[in-house]
């Protein structure tokens, strides 16, 4: 985690990158798609058609190398680079985008779980179950977090508390939960 | 038998030296390349890009291992799916342990050399093993 954060230098001496340049055929759809997917779920930035970035570390690295191979089998072709943006300016520009595509997601999150906020017991702990799990999902692919993320786990733990309308509830539902995994 | 993968195990190739260990190969001896063309002619490679005994798809290389091996016991697939989710955290599958099992071993992965890693993980995956199993075999969570 710390590793990954290291290219947030907000000082002039730009980060290292990992660069996927790929190509994957039009038909069948179902692996291009199966790869743009895994790309979203990564929290790549795009720079250009068939050109993806991430700070590099060895967690990135290796999922991109991982999704190269799987461009590879489905009969494109794909480039592993590593690669430094030649300024600060430009690197901070991309680190804001992915920032602010981070920001959107937590704003979303955090909107269900106001929304959530008047649900009675077990539908209130069903949204919070829900939302931890997303952003969960959100954190792993947020590189340079923006303050949305304190404030989306701020709206989603404040659906711990109980609700004023049944406390005993909540906790039976939690519980029940718990009882019926495999 | 020799066994290569890439240096800096996490939880795929901790679990597939467990695997190989345990139900391929008793005798198993590990290297650890970090340049995926340094392998040795003679070893048999797993979890490296370009290897036959690794990603495919959407399958991690504990799935193929299990794939190619033809090995069917419904435990290790429980297994399997804990050890997708940790590695690639698709959501291909229903596995809350997979996070935990992701942290112990990136833990791991920071304060021990990587044959320490194989070493450590080793009982934890034996561990894994028998709860699955008493799992499958009860058809619930074994107490």
């Amino acid at each position: 985690m710390e590793q990954r954060r290291k290219p947030r230098s907000t000082g002039d001496e730009p980060g290292l990158w990992v660069l996927l340049c790929y190509r994957v055929p039009r038909e069948p759809s179902a692996p291009r798609i199966a790869i743009w997917r895994k790309l979203r779920r990564l929290g790549t930035a795009q720079l250009a058609d068939g050109l993806v970035a991430l700070p590099a570390d060895a967690r990135t690295r290796e999922q991109l190398e991982w999704t190269a191979e799987e461009v590879s089998e489905a009969g494109g072709s794909a480039g592993i680079w590593l690669a430094r943006p030649a300024t600060g300016a430009q690197e901070r520009d991309l680190a804001a985008a992915m920032a602010a595509a981070r920001a959107a997601e937590y704003a979303a999150v955090a909107g269900r779980a106001r929304a959530a906020q008047g649900a009675d017991g077990p539908a209130r702990a069903a949204a919070l179950r829900r939302l931890r799990g997303e952003l969960r999902r959100i954190s792993r692919r947020d590189y340079f977090p923006p303050p949305e993320r304190e404030q989306a786990r701020a709206a989603v733990e404040a659906l711990v508390s109980p609700g004023p309308a049944a406390p005993d509830q909540a906790g039976a539902a939690a519980a029940t939960d718990g009882g019926n995994r495999p | 038998m020799r066994w290569v993968t890439r240096a800096g195990v996490h939880i795929d190739r901790a679990a597939c030296a467990w695997l190989i260990r345990r139900f391929i190969d008793p005798d198993a001896e590990f290297t650890f390349v970090t340049d995926p063309a340094a392998v040795p002619p003679a070893a048999t490679a797993f979890d490296i890009r370009g290897a036959d005994l690794s990603h495919h798809g959407a399958d991690c290389s504990f799935e193929t291992i299990l794939r190619r091996y033809e090995l069917a016991d419904p435990v290790l697939w429980k297994i399997a799916q804990i050890v997708h989710e940790a590695d690639l955290d698709d959501q291909r599958y229903d596995a809350p342990e997979a996070a935990g099992f992701d942290v112990a071993l990136r833990g791991l992965s920071m304060t021990c050399a990587d044959a320490r890693v194989l070493e450590l993980a080793g009982p934890l995956f034996d561990g894994l093993y028998e709860y699955c199993r008493r799992a499958t075999l009860l058809g619930r969570e074994p107490g």
